[in-house]
């Protein structure tokens, strides 16, 4: 009997948390039937899992062992009397279960006005820890500061030079209830501007943050407010943070938004106010279950009897299916069935298993004729949680006299492979402390190095030998190497101190990230909603393509390409099938090659929100699907009562016109994603632009970009503007903070289209309120004032604009509009209808000139004027520009500045 | 039966420590099953609430082989043995440390990070490392104090290691790198603007002393070259140990950038070549009364009030006004020649004092002297030659200007370092540049002159394009007989670029490893092998110092 651990935890110690935890756990099986079982016995605490770490289905009657501790020292071997059980196995489950508590943030004064205490605590069990630094008064920028050690608690330890980590100290509640508390004493003399801080807890790794930021105390006043400050007047709200985890923040700082835009501070000394906060917090943890499965067979009956039992609370149904050979076809057994058995669509059989008396666990039993080789099942909890077995089904053999190693068959060959390689033994005593940073980044470069090796090696045919031990002096340099980089770059602070601007000879090199692109992407809508009609966009289109790359473009989106109910490709329907109004997908595949061949990167618009259903279930409605991901009502989410989904709640708005995805279903996102993928490779898209984003977490979004690894993605959260009276509220902070919050929950993987900036243009051009476009810190009052790197901005797309005309740009103004997004940051967006009308010489213009400046996402952009009838803007220090009919010439400054472009309400200039 | 360990940085080198392995082992043996029969691989779960008993053995084993092997490290210095550096044509590889590597305070910054980094360089192959030795650094209280303590902490580190080193003396100041002039000097010029190189409209470029002062008595009574030749004298008496062993070549800084040149530019250059001409740097007045003289000696002292005044601003276009015009400029002019023969002329005659001072200085040494000259490509395709030219080469489609220039280097018996072996002609090319034309002009020119050049990068750019093109320049071309890539820094290890960077070296190693093969493989093999397991022991150590000090 051995020991399976389902969730691969050790292989992805980020995944699941920085924390190792010690996951396998050796279960006695006290059932009286038991084969050949070695028991091992160990004092110390060591624990071990037989072969499971890397092989899950170790079926080898003859040879498998289990582990458990005792206090004895002696090796036990037993031999069962009741030979007529082949397989017992015992697999670990990991059940994900919600639970929710709070976070509470406490200021009160200490012994004297000048000397405060902050307290952090949390009432869910874990191991929190509070993640820290500070700013000190002067600070330029956000980094944090290491606090002076005086403020460091006990048990503080240093993360490299700029936070510090602090256990929480379990300590008891009023109402007797255990809460984890961090003390944080400090003094209003120091220089400390400002206490950031997150929580994180060290057993799943999660980061608890603020309105994805860290949490700010300022203990001065500061100017600025970025919206994340804790105190007194501000409300709360708080991420769940398993989405920004450490790993993401060292490797990819620019990912991780939060150090982005704060501004200058006052050195006014902040009058403290005590103060007391709770927020709610929700902590998923996985439970650990186990389900053991045993199988005897009956010489009498000939018959094989399997038994199935858990400890999994509640209902417990197996949804199971027979193979009758090692291909993985599920069948369904002929009768009689267990009780509390029901047919799943002629493939599978669901019985739920029977409550044991004591109450805790199920059990059952199945009785299986001969001649089938597998017993193939996934559990399915009531609240339809499926559990599997390292994401597939759990493979029983049901045969004890076939060879064994048919049933252990790929895994055991894999573990003799392993053994070939010989690879010469390691150690390292605490290795797997090593900061991720630079185990990923050995990982990364470690393979295109050995492949590199193994060319060279090949090529000479040299003895292997020396090519091992060429290969291990590559890990070497690896290592010293990663090692090296993390700390140059550590230091990089001291090193440019200030302006960036003027070495361009150190330009950092370009980072592709699925949310920027090279960060010098310009985008093109390449079509209206209209395209549909000629039956051959995509032909027109491949005419179009060396037109659009010498215009500039970078990135062309492409309209939806699947089979859909509606022509313009919305209303999705089978999924596989990339037959549209537009073309035939030789006609797509044909164009995206083309486009390549200019150079342009080609986005697929992939609706993913909704799909139309092919049949109707039992009641007459619409949601089952069709085609290759046959999907039934599980798939739907099940608050919209048209149509009657089975799956859990949406976790967004929902769509009303077709059945919404529910995306929180596993099987749901491994089709999606194999689907994304199978897109990736068979089409050659190079990224997404992801329709109505607004109906699903964004959390599932960053799930199907690393899997698909994008070069550029965009949302579409669409929703609407503030208006008070009919009149567009000035602030438009709310707005922009949702979308700001849709791309923080996909981990900045995902840009979004700056819906905010278009809404504040038409009010600016349209009614002439041009002081509109500052916002009150004077930054750019649309998303891409706050996370620039990340805003799409357009101001036409097929909805708004087209035929269709929902919320049409204020017509005549179009290059106005197109004078702004193109010479500011983001990244930006302009409609197939623009770029094919009277504006196409002004609109190439304007490209020309983003790209001779190398504007890019994250340019600078200092307002000069925003007033009534003018806005005027310097961006990068190498662009002038100003709209509106106001007047406004940049040149009084040291610099010289020609005009580059000129029209009607606008002028763009060049430093010269 | 398997147990793996996780996070192991370290695998692999079981072979290099087998004392301390076996005793791991064994000390497993005792109390698991029979790993060593089963498998071979044997990993170790380790986990936080995981107590390996038997944790503590492990690392107090590694610790004793580690000590064990430092000796082993030290020793292996003699790395010159390894054949896997030197590829067949015999160019060296040098890789340059941080321009801030020593800092203000004359300490080493960033100290684990180039220990690293040295290491790192040294398994891969690399022949040695180039440091740059600030006079804002070493003499930078007050004249002739010198303090040397950062740089030879350095020089030990890397004469650890078994690299070479190349020095560069470097008279200018540095705005990347934060480095300024001494503080003497500043003060002096503080008071005596015209100690520095001064433009039309008067902005003076404080990034080093102006080349009319060479020979005048402006620093304290002393004059430039004076301070120049104390500092190398100091320098040779400080680093007396590793000069001819470790230290196998300087270079002397000869103007902005350490660059043979006026600073035509004010700005550092756009990285896709220069869009304008610059401007001519004969403003300061020391420059100004030099050419006066000239230009009375010639016998045209009207000539002699100021520089060309059709010439154009620093970004504008150099077509834009009449002094480059392709036909007909002021450039081919009876007065051009004339400015342009003294512009240039001033630009040699400074190089030659300040190469010959080198020259003298370490003549008694192994040292071999270089100095830089810049690659001023843009506007090569045109006839006049705009950046050359104001650059202070009086290169055009009617003269040579590089004849002069070589000449004096072969006088002096000094390299020349030639950057831009990563530029090719498809660049982005809006200023008629040529790269490969004007190395190919410099090169020859050297031939003839039997001047050794030196390559370097312009770029850190880390396209597989510019290593294709240094690939190019150092093996097909031969121009070169040393190439050292600048520079050491976070980004040259980051994930984006290193594995490049690696893959550059091990392609031009490639090539020897053939010929080595030829040669004897048998023994060839074994030699490296053994070479191999020294470098790994080596790496062991460094390893294991490594991981604590992440802690």
């Amino acid at each position: 009997m051995s020991t399976a651990v389902i969730s691969p935890l050790f292989r992805h110690p980020h995944r699941y948390g920085g924390g190792h935890r010690p996951t396998p756990k050796f279960h006695l099986n006290s059932r009286k039937a038991r084969p050949f079982y070695l028991n091992y016995t160990q004092s110390s605490r060591l624990m071990f899992n037989g072969a499971c770490s890397l092989s899950s289905r170790h079926f080898k009657p003859a040879k498998t062992l289990c582990l458990r501790a005792s206090s004895t020292d002696i090796a036990v071997v037993e031999t069962s009397e009741s030979s007529d059980v082949f397989f017992r196995e015992t697999f670990q489950l990991k059940r994900p279960e919600k639970v929710e508590g709070k976070i509470t943030i406490r200021l009160e004064s200490g012994k004297d006005a000048e000397n405060w205490q902050l307290t952090v605590g949390c009432n869910l069990l874990g191991k929190w820890i509070l993640h820290w630094g500070v700013n000190y008064i002067g600070d330029v920028g956000s980094e944090w500061d290491q606090p002076p050690p005086f403020m460091r608690p006990p048990g503080s330890v240093p993360i490299k030079d700029y936070a510090i980590e602090t256990p929480l100290e379990k300590s008891l509640a009023s109402e007797g209830e255990s809460i984890y508390e961090v003390k944080v004493d400090f003094n209003t003399n120091s220089s400390i501007a400002a206490i950031n801080f997150v929580l994180k807890d060290e057993e799943t790794g999660s980061w608890y943050q603020h309105k994805g930021r860290d949490f700010k105390l300022p203990l001065i006043d500061y100017l600025q407010d970025d919206g994340n400050i804790v105190g007194p007047k501000k409300g709360l709200g708080i991420w769940p943070g398993s989405l920004g985890q450490i790993s993401n923040t060292l490797l990819k700082p620019e990912a991780a938004n939060s150090k982005e835009d704060i501004g200058e501070l006052s050195f006014q000394k902040r009058g403290l106010q005590g103060f007391y906060e709770e927020q709610a917090v929700v902590k998923e943890t996985l439970v650990d279950n186990s389900v053991s499965v045993s199988v005897r067979h009956c010489l009498e009956t000939a018959k094989n009897l399997l038994y199935i039992e858990t400890d999994l609370p509640g209902d417990v149904i197996v949804h199971w299916g027979i193979c009758k050979d090692e291909g993985k076809t599920w069948e369904i057994p002929s009768k009689p069935y267990p009780p509390e058995t029901s047919i799943f669509k002629d493939k599978a059989l669901r019985t739920l298993l029977q409550r044991k008396d004591g109450g805790h666990g199920s059990l059952g039993s199945f009785i299986l004729d001969e001649g089938f080789v597998v017993f193939v099942f996934v559990l399915k909890l009531n609240e339809n949680t499926w559990l599997n077995c390292h994401g597939n089904d759990f493979y029983i053999p049901l045969s004890s006299f076939s060879d064994p190693a048919i049933h252990s068959g790929q895994t055991h060959s894999e573990d003799e492979g392993q053994h070939k390689e010989s690879s010469p033994l390691g150690i390292s005593g605490n290795a797997s402390e090593e900061n991720q940073e630079v185990s990923a980044y050995t990982d990364d470069i470690i393979n295109e190095i050995r492949s590199l090796v193994t060319d060279i090696s090949s090529e000479k045919s040299r003895k292997t030998k020396s090519k091992k031990a060429q290969e291990s002096i590559l890990q070497e340099i690896e290592k010293l190497a990663a090692e090296a980089y993390s700390i140059f770059r550590s230091s990089i602070p001291t090193f440019i101190e200030t302006d960036l601007a003027k070495d361009e000879a150190l330009e950092p090199p370009v980072k592709i990230s699925s949310g920027t692109g090279s960060g010098f992407e310009i985008l093109c809508q390449g079509f209206n909603w209209e395209s549909h009609k000629s039956g051959k966009w995509y032909m027109e289109l491949h005419e179009k393509a060396s037109k659009l790359a010498s215009l500039g473009f970078t990135v062309i989106w492409l309209p939806p390409p699947t089979d859909s109910v509606s022509p313009e490709g919305y209303m999705p329907r089978d999924l596989f099938n990339l037959n549209s109004r537009y073309g035939n997908i030789d006609e797509l595949k044909a164009l995206v090659k083309e486009f390549h061949k200019v150079g342009i990167r080609v986005l697929g618009d992939v609706v993913l929100n909704h799909r139309c259903a092919q049949s109707k279930n039992q009641n007459g409605i619409w949601n089952i699907f069709g085609g290759r991901l046959n999907w039934d009502d599980r798939a739907v989410v099940a608050d919209d009562p048209h149509f009657q989904g089975r799956g859990n709640k949406s976790s967004g708005d929902n769509f009303h016109a077709a059945p919404n995805i529910d995306h929180s279903q596993e099987f749901v996102r491994r089709d999606i994603k194999e689907w994304l993928q199978w897109l990736r490779e068979e089409i050659g898209y190079d990224g997404w632009r992801l329709d109505f984003v607004r109906g699903f977490w964004g959390g599932y979004v960053k799930d199907y970009l690393e899997a698909t690894e994008p070069h550029f993605a965009v949302g579409e959260y669409w929703d609407s503007l503030s208006y008070t009276y009919g009149e567009m509220d000035h602030n438009q902070d709310a707005h922009r903070q949702r979308i700001i919050d849709w791309i923080n929950a996909t981990n900045g993987t995902a840009g979004a289209f700056d819906v905010t900036t278009k809404g504040i243009l038409h009010s600016a051009l349209e009614r002439c309120e041009y002081w509109r476009l500052s916002d009150e810190k004077g930054k750019p009052p649309g998303v891409v004032g706050w996370w620039p790197s990340r805003a799409v901005t357009f101001i036409e797309n097929h909805d708004t604009g087209s035929t269709q005309g929902h919320w049409r740009f204020p017509g005549g103004k179009e290059i106005q509009g197109y004078a702004y997004i193109l010479t500011h940051p983001g990244t930006p967006s302009v409609f197939h209808d623009h770029i094919f009308s009277k504006y196409q010489s002004e609109i190439s213009t304007l490209l020309s000139i983003r790209n001779r400046n190398k504007i890019n996402c994250r340019s600078t952009v200092k307002i000069v004027k925003a007033e009534r009838d003018v806005y005027a803007a310097m961006i990068d220090e190498k662009l002038a520009m100003k709209i509106g009919p106001g007047h406004y010439d940049p040149s009084n400054g040291s610099r010289n500045w020609s005009l580059a472009a000129e029209g009607r309400d606008y002028k763009v200039w060049e430093a010269s | 039966m398997e147990i793996s360990l996780i996070g192991n940085s370290q695998v692999n080198l079981g072979r290099a420590i087998d004392v301390g392995f076996c005793n791991f082992s064994k000390n497993l043996n005792s109390k698991i099953f029979n790993v060593k029969n089963n498998s071979k691989t044997c990993n170790f779960v380790q986990s936080q609430s995981l107590e390996w008993k038997s944790k503590s053995v492990c690392g107090f084993t590694l610790t004793a082989s580690a000590t064990a092997h430092t000796e082993a490290a030290v020793i292996s210095e003699r790395g010159s043995r390894n054949s896997r550096t030197k590829p067949t044509n015999g160019v060296k590889l040098y890789v340059g440390l941080p321009l801030d590597a020593v800092s203000g305070c004359n300490a080493v910054n960033h100290t684990r990070a180039i220990a690293a980094g040295l290491k790192a360089l040294k398994l891969l192959g690399v022949d040695g490392v180039e440091l740059p030795v600030w006079w804002g650094i070493a003499e930078k209280e007050e004249s002739g104090k010198y303090d040397w303590t950062g740089y030879l902490v350095l020089a030990e580190m890397v004469q650890k290691l078994g690299l070479k080193l190349h020095v560069s003396l470097c008279f200018h100041a540095s705005k990347d790198a934060k480095i300024p002039l001494p503080d003497w000097v500043s003060r002096i010029g503080e008071s005596q603007p015209d100690i520095y190189f001064t433009d039309r409209s008067g902005q003076r470029f404080k990034d080093c002393l102006s080349l009319a002062v060479d020979d005048l008595p402006v620093l304290d009574g002393k004059t430039p070259i004076d301070a120049y030749t104390e500092f190398c004298e100091s320098f040779k008496a400080s680093f007396s140990p590793f000069i001819g062993s470790t230290i196998t070549g300087i270079s002397i800084g000869l103007g902005p950038d350490g660059e043979l040149r006026y600073p035509s530019h004010h700005h550092p250059s756009k990285k896709n070549g220069l869009r304008g001409a610059g401007e001519f740097q004969c403003y300061d007045k020391y420059m100004l009364e030099n050419l006066k003289q000239y230009a009375e000696t010639y016998g045209n002292p009207l000539w002699g009030l100021g520089g060309p005044h059709d010439a154009p601003g620093y970004d504008q276009s150099p077509m834009s006004s009449s002094f480059f015009s392709e036909h007909g400029g002021s450039w081919e002019m009876p007065y051009g020649d004339f400015f342009l023969s003294w512009y240039s002329s001033q630009l040699i005659s400074h190089g030659d004092r300040i190469l010959s001072v080198a020259a003298s200085t370490f003549e008694d040494t192994k040292i071999i002297v270089s100095g830089k000259v810049p690659l001023m490509h843009s506007w090569y395709r045109t006839r006049s030659h705009p950046s050359e030219i104001t650059a202070g080469f009086y290169n055009t489609a009617n003269r040579d200007g590089y004849e002069a220039i070589a000449e004096i280097f072969s006088r002096n018996s000094c390299k020349i370092i030639l950057p831009g072996m990563d530029l090719s002609e498809d660049e982005p090319n809006e200023s008629r540049s040529s790269p490969e034309l004007l190395l190919a002009q410099i090169a020859s020119s050297c031939g003839k002159h039997s001047v050794q050049i030196s390559g370097e990068n312009s770029i850190v750019s880390g396209t597989p394009r510019g290593f294709e093109q240094i690939k190019k320049n150092l093996v097909d071309q031969n121009v070169v007989d040393l190439f050292t890539y600048q520079r050491m820094g976070a980004y040259f290890f980051s994930p984006e670029h290193f594995p490049l960077y690696t893959k550059f070296i091990w392609s031009l190693n490639q090539a020897n490893l053939h010929s080595d093969d030829l040669r004897t493989e048998e023994e060839e093999t074994a030699v490296s092998l053994a070479e191999i397991q020294r470098l790994m022991e080596s790496a062991f150590v460094v390893g294991h110092w490594g991981l604590h000090s992440t802690e």
